[in-house]
């Protein structure tokens, strides 16, 4: 497929109702050793979502992602980019992908210009302007040598280096760990200018809420080696509650209302605290008696969904 | 006069983003603040300034329409509606505050304070004034 044929597809894609997912994942297993990490996972992100990763430390957040770039091998199942096998990737394919890996090794003995220049060699498509303009709104001297960098700068590079050859899907593994508060928002903003701009898609993970509930639209819960929930995160908060009081009589209110419990909390004196979900067009219902029914936040949601 | 310097978002809230922008621009209409034919930011103004999701600005904006309190002008604005041509009533302004002091109601309540209690600590807070 050629990029101007790929081009079009796109565009069909986003004006059909059920549009063909950038990414698909099916029924993918991989095992460090005796450790399942991917335990039959399917996930798919369609064009032009921003989806944000969410799961424990240690639950197989990174191995996905590089798993999804077919930088990771999988023991079973299948990976489709762009409509294409991932292992077969065309090189027109692979021009229309950005990744941010969480650790960069940004061949750091060269400066930013040259390293720059060496990737730009690879891409038929390169925006000069833009990686000066950011080059100088991030302060990265571009003639300083990589190593002597100080890690946010690295990171801001490596962020960089994933948007000059704008990609149609950015992959962006804990980007921002190592800025400060300033630099997670001239990031963001980056983020939000490719979203406007180009209707890239995106999948991010990382431990910082606040970046999470600003731009991405939804969430992905990996938790037991599975996608265990994805949602939009506003449909999420509305329709999720915190329900706490006698055993009995929380549960008497889940099954009255049709609540679905995501994870249940014994709080002692036989009382019970239960994260429960009512359907996608319901309201939780208000508190009742001796049972509070309390709004969550996403910190909650992510201490619920990412057991 | 730009109106994009009024808005601003709490992250770690209960209240979804798209939501607080509602309440936000209500208030703001309710109170005097913007009036009929004011003009809001554009959804991609908005999402840079305050650094969000483009769908949830364009959700919120949405709703106010749905809700009668913004228009589609030509174009891409969204304009104040024409019934909103001046602040209204201060008993109608104050029933949007119903929601959080509902809330702070029951909190009260939970701490097992009395209503005297809890209303001189609101007191406070109002005469402390404009706080953020």
């Amino acid at each position: 497929m050629n990029a101007l044929t790929s081009a079009m597809s796109m565009t069909l894609n986003a004006r059909s109702p059920d549009p063909a997912p950038t990414a698909a994942l099916t029924g993918l297993h991989l095992a460090y050793g005796r450790q399942t990490v991917l335990d039959g996972l399917n996930w798919a992100l369609l064009p032009g979502q921003v989806v944000g990763l969410l799961g424990r430390n240690g639950s197989g957040k990174t191995t996905l992602l590089e798993a999804m770039l077919g930088l990771r091998e999988v023991a079973s199942g299948s990976i489709q980019i762009f409509g294409e096998p991932v292992a077969t990737l065309s090189d027109a394919a692979l021009a229309r992908i950005g990744y941010v890996p969480q650790q960069s090794d940004l061949f750091d003995w060269l400066t930013p210009t040259q390293m720059l220049d060496y990737f730009k060699s690879f891409y038929p498509r390169w925006n000069d302007a833009k990686v000066e303009g950011l080059l100088s709104k991030w302060n990265i001297a571009p003639g300083k040598t990589i190593a002597k960098l100080s890690g946010g700068e690295q990171q801001r590079l490596a962020i960089i280096r994933a948007l000059a050859h704008e990609p149609d899907l950015l992959v962006l593994d804990e980007p921002v760990a190592s800025l400060d508060p300033a630099g997670r928002r001239d990031f963001l903003r980056e983020l939000v200018d490719q979203v406007l701009n180009r209707g890239t898609t995106v999948v991010f993970s990382t431990h910082i809420l606040s970046d999470l509930e600003r731009v991405a639209f939804n969430i992905a819960f990996l938790s037991a080696g599975r996608i265990a929930l994805q949602a939009p995160l506003d449909e999420l908060m509305e329709t999720t509650c915190r329900v706490s009081g006698p055993v009995a009589s929380v549960q008497a209110l889940l099954q009255s209302r049709g609540l679905v419990a995501l994870r249940s909390t014994a709080l002692g004196g036989g009382r019970q605290q239960v994260l429960a979900r009512c359907a996608a067009d319901a309201q939780p219902p208000g508190s009742q008696g001796e049972v509070r029914v309390e709004a969550v936040t996403l910190e909650d949601l992510f201490m619920g969904l990412t057991q | 006069m730009s109106s994009i310097d009024l808005f601003s978002i709490a992250t770690g809230s209960s209240e979804p983003i798209y939501r607080q922008l509602i309440e936000q621009v209500r208030r703001f209409v309710a109170g005097g603040q913007l009036r009929a034919g004011d003009e809001l930011p554009s959804v991609r103004e908005l999402s840079q300034a305050l650094a969000l999701n483009p769908m949830t600005v364009s959700k919120a904006f949405s709703q106010l329409e749905a809700q009668g309190v913004l228009e589609r002008r030509r174009g891409l604005a969204m304009v104040v509606a024409p019934q909103h041509a001046r602040a209204q009533p201060a008993a109608e302004r104050a029933e949007l505050l119903r929601p959080t002091l509902e809330r702070a109601a029951a909190e009260a309540s939970q701490l097992e304070l009395s209503a005297a209690q809890a209303l001189a600590l609101f007191k406070t807070i109002l005469r402390e004034g404009n706080n953020p």
